[in-house]
């Protein structure tokens, strides 16, 4: 009962030392050079428009920039409007209907990508975000929209594959949450690196910054999961926690915390820089998965089925706490979010016990192969944002074309293939366990002989 | 006589480890070893698999009808649930209680489902 105390006093210190400090510089939220609202007037000749703001009802008078024309303003739509801060006060950068109509195909489409990502999700334990959220934005969708829409689908998708891998043994509700309360911390911490180079370098400087991050974790981090993947395959290595782990879990520095289901004893301490660059990294690229769930195996010492699992309690607590501060500002479409959970929380069940059917090694290579395969879709946009910056020459418009295009394919590439490995390996390992029920026991008596 | 009771301890034992207890134990209490052979305690495995998956069936049904009718609500009033979900400030309850919602019936109906067709976690 002491110790429990004790845990929970060292959660909550930690929580509000940390959060003090991250709340600072003030409250969180879509970047605030945009605007939600409603045109409701458009002049040609003066080149303005009659901006109504979301809530406060109040009005601006915006400018249109050079190349946009009367036409291109929609009126009496909820549109959000950034504005460019170089061109002067109240000029207009860019217009997008923050709604889309919804169509058929765009419906069809989000259940498909929610039942894959969902599938990804349970199996692996990242949110998904990397996947769906490009495929809103290619489907019309505006960033922030997307952003919002897809962190409000994320936490219930989340708290269902966790309770299901709970119900199996797997996920670690106290890692889980001592994990989350310095994740969400890292998120805050994350967000103001983000609006600090956006500040200094623009869009463009933004945009290398999510993409570098993106390259250098991904593929150091899935390149070291594809090899131990690799070895363990193999049968060269036992299935046993890391060097690393094992030497960080000798370190007797108070708290030190006993994780039942991962079966780890270790100090506190060591659980949060994990917990922070996962959080870090979800506020950057938006899949704090990628290191939250590779930290738990190599650094805690946890194996691979026990930290996917616990990994969707650090994403249903990201989750939630991401849709309160975006629905604040009511960028969340409902719809978006709902099409998609059709899909996921049918693909979230099936990846979650479809880990009861595979070895831990194949985990392990879903994940690196996944990172791999984004690594590269990221990596494809890098030499358009050096261009921007111009650190590099100018690139052609049909080689920046066939770039965006291999981009987008690999991205696809990342999703079918990982759902491909995922359903194989479960069809395969349930029909080996059907196989050993049905062995007559006299056959397997004989065997043994 | 005593291969026949080992072959039924073996029996048993396969069935207690696969989660057929009552099975197991069953076999254990029989006093007629008639029936002990394996093709027959497969056949009442199966039986015992297809009264599972049929207890499945109509929570799946219902809460698929209850998840369509969600649905279908939020279409029927998309226009309605737009403006009122992407208000901002306490509307902001709407969306995540939506979701919520959502998730459990929707989530509730596809676990039903996923058992219905015998596709379940390996025990």
């Amino acid at each position: 009962m002491y110790r429990h105390f004790r845990m929970l006093i060292f959660i909550a210190a930690l929580f509000l030392t940390f959060s003090q400090a991250a709340f600072a510089a003030g409250g969180d939220g879509p970047p605030k050079d945009m605007l939600k609202g409603v045109f409701t007037q458009v002049d040609a000749v003066s080149r303005t428009a009659v901006f109504a703001k979301d809530g406060t009802g109040e009005t601006v008078v915006l400018t249109l920039p050079q190349g946009m024309a009367a036409e291109d303003i929609s009126v009496n739509k909820k549109v959000l409007v950034s504005l460019d801060k170089n061109a002067g006060e109240g000029v207009i950068k860019d217009v997008s209907l923050m709604f889309l109509d919804m169509k058929l195909k765009t419906a069809v489409t989000l259940l498909i990508v929610g039942l894959i990502g969902g599938l990804l999700s349970g199996f692996i334990g990242s949110g998904g975000a990397f996947v769906l959220t490009p495929a809103m934005m290619s489907l019309g969708v505006p960033g922030a929209v997307a952003v919002a829409s897809n962190m409000c689908h994320k936490f219930p998708k989340a708290m269902v594959g966790a309770y299901k891998r709970y119900k199996y043994g797997q996920a670690d509700i106290k890692l889980g949450v001592v994990m989350s309360a310095t994740a969400i911390i890292g998120v805050q911490i994350g967000i103001r690196i983000q609006k600090f180079i956006l500040n200094a370098f623009g869009n463009a400087g933004s945009n290398l910054y999510v993409s570098f991050v993106f390259m250098v974790v991904l593929v150091l981090v899935g390149g070291y999961v594809l090899y131990d993947a690799y070895k363990l395959s193999k049968g060269k290595n036992e299935e046993k926690a890391s060097n690393l782990a094992l030497r960080l879990q000798q370190i007797k520095l108070a708290p030190m915390m006993h994780f039942k289901v991962a079966n780890v004893t270790i100090s506190a301490w060591v659980t949060i820089p994990v917990g922070l660059l996962t959080g870090m990294l979800a506020a950057t690229i938006a899949v704090g998965g990628f290191i939250g769930v590779p930290g738990m195996i190599y650094v805690v010492g946890a194996s691979a089925v026990v930290a996917s699992a616990t990994e969707l309690i650090v994403a249903f607590f990201m989750g939630a706490w991401g849709s309160i501060q975006w629905g604040l500002s009511g960028l969340i479409d409902i719809r978006l979010t709902l099409l998609i959970l059709f899909g996921s929380l049918i693909g979230v069940q099936l990846g979650a016990l479809g880990t009861t059917y595979v070895k831990d090694y194949m985990i392990k290579l879903v994940m690196a192969s996944t990172m791999l395969i984004v690594a590269v879709s990221r990596g494809a946009l890098i030499p358009s944002y050096l261009a921007n910056l111009d650190l590099i020459q100018k690139i052609s418009p049909e080689m920046e074309h066939l770039l965006s295009q291999v981009s987008f394919w690999a991205l696809v590439t990342a999703l079918a293939s990982a759902g491909i490995i995922i359903t194989v390996a479960m069809v395969s390992g349930m029909r080996s366990a059907g196989q050993e029920a049905s062995t007559p026991v006299t056959a397997q008596v004989t065997a043994h002989d | 006589m005593i291969i026949d009771q080992l072959e039924n301890y073996l029996t048993a034992a396969t069935y207690a480890q696969s989660g057929e207890h009552e099975t197991a134990m069953s076999i254990m209490n029989r006093k007629n070893h008639a029936n002990r052979d394996t093709k027959g305690g497969i056949g009442m495995k199966q039986e015992s698999v297809k009264h599972k998956t049929n207890r499945y069936i109509v929570p799946a049904v219902g809460f698929g009808i209850f998840s369509l009718s969600l649905y279908a609500a939020l279409l029927i009033n998309e226009g309605r649930v737009m403006d009122l979900f992407t208000r901002g400030g306490w509307f902001t309850i709407l969306p995540v209680g939506c979701a919520f919602l959502f998730s459990f019936v929707h989530g509730a109906f596809a676990s039903n489902l996923l058992s219905a067709l015998g596709i379940e976690a390996k025990k």
